[in-house]
């Protein structure tokens, strides 16, 4: 570990001459983000991937799968270590398997425009970070090229990807510190392309009886989502993070619906979650983490606001204690 | 001399005064007798029943029966502010530990001066948290971070932990 993070700070303070004379085979560094983000929806694929929690040390081994026909995408992520754990999503559904329980999470909301990244998102992305173009590199056999994100500030993370050279696919993503420490990797160790792949767990997956939940909500498309006036106001949003989305939406064992702002900077998320108190009082306030993803919630009055992004946790403890109501 | 041993009694001499007086006292036998009459007096006006005999004669002579008995200190206190002042040494160099580790882990920018203290303790993990994989789920669905990283970005929610 040492020698990787080594290896990693030596790259990153690298890049800066070696980008330029490196030869892209893109005009624009952020098309790389367009390509990854595309590959990711439209490419048919399986495989076995490693990740480790960073600051944990926590390593999973999962198995993934990936296919997208007529009928739409359907992805499958299963942990092949301790109990089973597996996720479905079929277009808009979305099924938890743990252990012999089958959970259906929740319909996902909306109409997910496709390419999701929009031009806009890509844009203020270079105001944010600077992107650059790094070694060529081998990953799970297949040939690689890096991009570096770095932020212009530590209010979020060092993003490092390698993406199939064909493909486009992400092979390989690490999360760095303002300390280049390493806060999350993964990194898939076999891979398989194209449309020769197992199809049977999707029907399979999808005619599983579910576990009843308490409070389960199945949104329609009246009740889902809904555009909401802007009562709630973050006045301490680091730069560079623009509203993409404000909704209210039904949640699990919720008798009243949550307020669900987006915020994105081009590359991280982060996500508003305003409710009643009444009835989460189990909810324990505070700071939990897993790999780059933070969640901070803070009691405010009557509501429970719940920060989540992949940022550092000073940017969701920022923003949490910023949120405000502004409206009647 | 009878008057002012009377108001040394009553505690009612000025510090240099009363030293005076006292070593007054350890010198002259006489003053003494006058000392012991005076304390005599006072027992008699307090407690009639048991007075009208001179005690120090008599435990003078019992004092000197008594054996001498050789027997280490006791060290409790000594040892207690022995302890206490370790004790304080070793919270205070952890609190210089904790102030250099916070001076050099977490950059002191702007924006950690706002945030509460809850930043400089371990964050629990999520899947212990329960009911936090329902917002972590909900962020994935529009976090563009979802876009780039696919179906991988569940390992947060299927996360073993």
């Amino acid at each position: 570990m040492p020698q990787s993070l080594r290896l990693l700070s030596c790259l990153l303070s690298l890049f800066c001459w070696q980008s330029a004379a490196a030869e892209s085979l893109y005009r624009d560094e952020s098309d790389w983000l367009k390509t990854m983000a595309f590959a990711a929806h439209q490419t048919d694929y399986s495989g076995t991937f490693v990740y480790q929690d960073g600051v944990g040390g926590h390593v999973e081994v999962s198995r993934i799968t990936h296919v997208s026909d007529a009928n739409g995408e359907h992805e499958r992520l299963e942990g092949l270590n301790g109990a089973r754990r597996e996720i479905i999503s079929s277009n808009n559904q979305v099924w938890l398997f743990l252990g012999d329980r089958k959970v259906k999470i929740e319909r996902r909301h909306g109409e997910r425009s496709f390419p999701a990244l929009l031009p806009e998102q890509i844009s203020s992305l270079k105001e944010n970070y600077t992107i650059q173009q790094a070694e060529e590199d081998r990953v799970a056999g297949f040939h690689v090229h890096a991009v570096v994100f770095q932020p212009r500030d530590n209010l979020r993370y060092t993003h490092k990807m390698w993406a199939h050279s064909e493909s486009g696919l992400l092979l390989k993503a690490v999360v760095l510190d303002e300390r280049a420490r390493i806060i999350e990797q993964y990194a898939f160790t076999h891979l398989t392309l194209g449309s020769n792949i197992d199809r049977t767990w999707i029907a399979k997956g999808i005619a599983a009886p579910t576990v009843p939940k308490r409070n389960e909500v199945t949104p329609t498309a009246k009740s889902g989502v809904q555009s909401l006036s802007a009562d709630w106001k973050v006045d301490a949003l680091p730069n560079g993070f623009k509203k993409i989305m404000e909704v209210t939406r039904p949640m699990r064992d919720r008798a009243q619906p949550v307020t669900h702002l987006v915020f994105s900077d081009g590359l991280a998320g982060i996500s508003v979650f305003i409710e009643d108190v009444a009835g989460r009082e189990g909810m324990n306030p505070g700071l939990s983490s897993q790999g780059a993803l933070q969640v901070y919630g803070r009691i405010s009055a009557d509501k429970l606001i719940t920060v989540v992004g992949e940022v550092p946790a000073r940017t969701v403890i920022q923003v949490a204690e910023s949120v405000r109501y502004a409206g009647q | 001399m009878k008057q002012e041993i009377s108001v040394l009694m009553d505690g009612e001499l000025f510090e240099d005064e009363a030293e005076a007086l006292l070593n007054k006292l350890k010198k002259d036998p006489q003053t003494q007798q006058e000392w012991l009459t005076y304390h005599l007096i006072g027992d008699a006006l307090r407690q009639p029943e048991h007075v009208g005999r001179d005690i120090s004669a008599t435990f003078h002579a019992r004092l000197q029966d008594e054996p001498t008995v050789f027997v280490p200190r006791r060290q409790t206190t000594q040892r207690v502010r022995h302890f206490a002042l370790s004790a304080a040494a070793s919270v205070m160099a952890l609190a210089l530990v904790a102030w250099l580790s916070m001076q050099a882990g977490v950059e002191p920018g702007p924006q950690l001066a706002a945030a509460p203290q809850a930043n400089a303790l371990r964050p629990a993990s999520l899947s212990s948290t329960s009911g936090v994989s329902d917002y972590v789920m909900a962020h994935q669905e529009f976090s563009p971070s979802t876009d780039v990283h696919g179906a991988a970005s569940y390992i947060h929610s299927v996360s073993g932990r």
